[in-house]
């Protein structure tokens, strides 16, 4: 797939609201993710981070704005479609299928690039082969990028591995299909610094090899944004209050109110 | 992993099988289930019940092969026992529906309390046509009956969630029986008698040599029975197997992941239903009838009970358990006021002590390497 | 139509619709308790009227005859023999298996029916057969033009609609209303506030099968005849009736008893009349079509359930 240039907006959500009932999680926000930018999206819990990934990615619907990615309205599509335009995630709490095997779940991320046709699949079984063997070794080779031993068992149930193993198969199974836009959430939840930070070198690592890779990340975790984000937007009850480099936002007035509260 | 565990397992079942289809009285019938009832949970906590289906799953070929030759040890051993041969055929046919089953809710996680009705639609179907259409394509139009009427239910079942969808099919196996035997066209409550399978001119109702004829149906539930294993094998193994897993374990997302979930379910269904409707027809063909009463919310109940106990989602596991729940009823013969309440304490007692069934599923295998 | 007939359609499908009701009552309180579908519901039922029918036999044969201390005695031991069933039943069989996937309760408990009404077949003096139940209820009618009014039905459409209102009493009055409500809402934080769970689960069992005894009772009083497998039906039109009322919502289910009801009464008044032919026996597959197509149109039921997935 084509990528655009460097400076051009990838995603672009204009006015983006949602509603539950009378509650307002997102309110009116604008926000612009260039192509190959790593953005953080910080803020108190419930400000509404995670509800503007599942608005972006079609798991909740819109109640007012737009949200435009390389073109295409995604406002309105349904997940699927918008999986197949580019755009993949991880969640906050980990949904990986846990009796399924590591390759199992990486190759679930694989959707878009797999020969889905039942004749394909159940009578040309050499090509079927062919397939599986190729996107063997994508897999492996993606997931040792993160760690050699999970490598190693990729056909154990994914229930079997530690918390941050299963973290590292999700965001290979977000990457697996080479997307354009990754939204990280809480990437580093339950995890040491070292284990944070080794994620974090990882994860750069594998960017390296796909120019034009948007990512935007949630995280409580400062370190993080800072060290890899070069622009950081701050949420708070559904609205922006700040948007700007880490240094920027960690002094603005109303970022440190609405944290901390007001003295 | 070696062949050996699954080939040793499979000789020792086709063996006790043997043993059980012999016995007479009824303290032998019972002192071999008391054998297996102890002896089974033994040898699972031994690993030997894991050890089987491992060897099982890397091993297909040889699999298989020792299975239909077990399958003709035993034909060969009561050849001429009309009682046996009709077990062994309805096993194999049911095994065929709840292969069908299994992919319906093993896999795609589509629970279908109304699998019985699937396998009437392909009885009546059997009926009705069997006169007039050559009985190769009654077997297929049967499936695809089958497989177009479950399309009615789609929609509510595509809309639901869990015990709604569950309650859906329940409603429907009940719509369906009342609608067939309130209409005197399909022969009402007393149903319709049904012409022997005749198949490309081989009229399976008269006997081959001494061969008790049912042994004509026990070939043909082979076929039928082999051809659906290796189908439901072959779409486990694929990354169509994998879709309807990723749909039953979290439809959200998958669905965050391209994968259509509607899609999946309907084939699931479509697909499930069809082997049933399939079976229904070879299954009143030999039988000789179809009635409202062959296909009640009892014989779904125990079809979705043959899917658990075999373990779910595990196709080795479905012949295995149709086995267990068609033959050890019928060999109680002093017990057989009681079949029902005991089959029915037997599988609480199942639910509660090994939940995952007989053979637990084993992780997906693509190829065997 | 002439009104006679009318009046006796709509006393009918009102008492249909109480017994639905009680029945789709207790289904809604276990699902909103444990999240679990007790399939064996309509069977404990079945098994309540048996109760009562043996309590009965037992009564006579102790010399005791009168009517209304009978029915008294009756409904006492059935009530409580099937409210300690069905604690039973939570205790050793639906607790336990609370961490496995829901299809194996499903499974489980559709078993159970099948044993209970195997048990009620096989172990009650020729089970098999339907039994007539003592007329306990005056016999006395009204006429009212071409309308007859019967008294026992009108007694009996009060008692269900009494114990119906005392059940959403307990549920909305009492303190162990309120912690059924906790429980059903939030398990954990209803443990975390001192509830104890266990208690409460076995309260609630043992509260939705002693009204599934009455329903038995009340059925039989209505019919004078019950049969081994009253209850499979019954269990599953008050299924039905609790899934399209939404499931644990004890209103819903009442709304859901009713309009099922009301479903098979248009059914068989309709059908008739729309295409002569077709015999009034289809009332039951217009109900339960309409119920698939209701579920196809509101896929979790008249009144929703509450629960919203957390992504």
């Amino acid at each position: 797939m084509s990528f655009p240039k460097m400076s051009e907006a990838l995603l672009s959500c204009s006015g983006l609201s949602v509603r539950f009932g009378g509650l307002v999680a997102l309110d009116a926000l604008d926000l612009e993710v260039r192509s190959g930018a790593i953005v953080g999206l910080i803020g108190p819990n419930g400000s509404g981070k995670t509800t503007l990934f599942n608005v972006i990615t079609g798991v909740y619907r819109a109640a007012g704005g737009r949200a435009q990615f390389s073109g295409q309205d995604l406002t309105g599509m349904t997940p699927q479609r918008i999986y197949a335009a580019g755009v993949t995630r991880t969640f906050q709490r980990s949904r990986l299928a846990l009796p399924l095997s590591v390759f199992d779940n990486v190759m679930i991320g694989n959707h878009r690039l797999l020969n889905h046709g039942l004749w394909f699949n159940l009578f040309r079984r050499s090509g079927l082969r062919r397939e599986f063997e190729r996107n063997l070794a994508k897999a492996h080779a993606l997931v040792a990028t993160f760690s050699a031993p999970l490598a190693e068992r990729m056909f154990d149930a994914a229930g079997a591995f530690s918390m941050i193993d299963r973290r590292r198969i999700e965001i290979c199974r977000a990457l697996v299909s080479e997307p354009r836009l990754l939204l990280l959430d809480e990437p580093s939840a339950g995890m040491t610094h070292e284990e944070t930070r080794e994620l974090m070198d990882d994860l750069l690592a594998v960017r390296s090899r796909l120019p034009g890779l948007s990512i935007v990340i949630i995280e409580h975790e400062m370190n993080v944004i800072e060290r890899v984000c070069e622009r950081c937007a701050v949420l708070n009850y559904g609205r922006k209050i700040a948007e700007g480099s880490y240094a920027q936002v960690a002094a603005d007035r109303q970022v440190q109110i609405a944290y901390l509260g007001t003295e | 992993m070696s062949v050996l565990p699954g080939i040793a397992s499979i000789a020792a079942m086709a063996l006790y099988a043997a043993f059980f289809l012999h016995a007479e009285s009824q303290a032998q019938v019972l002192g071999l289930l008391a054998l297996a009832v102890v002896g089974v949970p033994v040898l699972a906590r031994a690993g030997w019940v894991a050890r089987t289906a491992t060897s099982l799953e890397a091993h297909p070929l040889a699999a298989r092969s020792a299975s239909v030759a077990a399958l003709a040890a035993i034909i060969a051993l009561f050849h001429d026992q009309h009682f046996v041969m009709l077990m062994l055929a309805s096993v194999l046919l049911y095994s065929v529906a709840c292969l069908g089953l299994t992919v319906q809710f093993g896999y795609a996680g589509v629970v279908n309390f109304a699998g019985a009705a699937f396998l009437g639609v392909g009885g009546y179907t059997a009926a009705v046509l069997g006169p007039h259409v050559p009985h190769a394509l009654v077997l297929l139009i049967g499936g695809l009956l089958a497989a177009l009427v479950g399309s009615i239910l789609i929609l509510p079942i595509l809309r639901t969630r869990g015990h709604y969808a569950a309650l859906i099919t329940v409603a429907f196996g009940i719509l369906f029986r009342t609608f067939v035997e309130v209409n005197d066209a399909l022969g009402g409550p007393q149903g319709l008698q049904v012409k022997g399978m005749n198949l490309f001119g081989w009229e399976l109702n008269s006997p081959l040599k001494d061969l008790s004829f049912y042994a004509n149906y026990v070939f043909v539930g082979l076929a039928l029975a082999a051809a659906a294993f290796v189908l439901v094998r072959r779409l486990e193994r694929s990354w169509v197997g994998l879709n309807l897993d990723a749909v039953r374990l979290d439809e959200t997302a998958a669905a965050v992941f391209g994968i259509d979930v509607a899609r999946w379910k309907i084939l699931a269904f479509t697909f499930g239903n069809f082997f049933a409707g399939i079976a229904g027809a070879a299954y009143a063909m030999m039988t000789g009838f179809i009635a409202p009463n062959s296909f009640t919310f009892g014989d779904s109940l125990i079809l979705v009970s043959i899917v658990l106990l075999g373990g779910l989602g595990s196709a080795w596991g479905v012949p295995l358990a149709a086995g267990i729940v068609l033959i050890v009823p019928e060999k109680l013969q002093a017990l057989q006021e009681y079949r029902f309440l005991l089959y029915a304490m037997l599988v609480i007692a199942i639910l509660l002590v090994r939940p995952q069934g007989l053979i637990a599923r084993p992780a997906r295998q693509y190829f065997p390497r | 139509m002439d009104v006679g007939l009318f009046g006796q359609y709509v006393a009918n499908g009102l008492m249909l619709g109480v017994i639905y009701a009680m029945v789709a009552v207790g289904f809604t309180l276990f699902f909103g308790v444990l999240d679990v579908i007790k399939f064996s519901h309509g069977d404990v039922l079945t098994a309540g009227a048996f109760a009562g029918l043996a309590t009965y036999a037992g009564l006579q044969a102790l010399g005791l005859t009168s009517s209304a201390v009978q029915l008294l005695i009756i409904l006492l031991v059935a009530v409580a023999a099937m409210a300690f069933l069905g604690a039973l039943i939570a205790k050793y069989l639906v607790l336990p298996l609370r961490t496995a996937p829901p299809l194996n309760t499903l499974l489980l408990t559709l078993m159970l029916g099948s044993a209970l009404r195997e048990c009620v077949r096989l172990f009650y003096p020729q089970g098999a057969n339907p039994k007539p139940f003592p007329r306990l209820l005056p016999q006395d009618a009204v006429a009212l033009g071409s309308f007859t009014l019967r008294l026992d039905n009108v007694l009996l459409l009060l008692g269900g609609l009494a114990a119906i209102a005392a059940v959403h009493f307990v549920i909305t009055r009492t303190k162990l209303g309120l912690a059924i409500r906790a429980v059903a809402q939030d398990a954990e934080t209803a443990r975390i506030m001192g509830i104890n769970f266990e208690r409460v689960v076995l309260l609630t069992f043992a509260l939705g099968s002693g009204l599934a005894a009455l329903a038995g009772i009340m059925n039989g009083l209505y019919y004078s005849e019950i049969n081994f497998s009253i209850g499979l039906l019954l269990g599953v039109i008050g299924f039905s009736a609790a899934v399209v009322g939404g499931l644990g919502n004890i209103y819903g289910a009442i709304l859901g008893g009713f309009l099922f009801a009301g479903l098979q009464t248009v059914g068989a008044v309709l059908l008739p009349a729309l295409l002569p032919e077709v015999p009034s026996a289809y009332k039951d597959v217009f109900a339960f079509a309409a119920v698939i197509a209701f579920m196809a149109w509101r896929p979790t039921g008249l009144i929703a359930e509450k629960t919203a997935e957390r992504v």
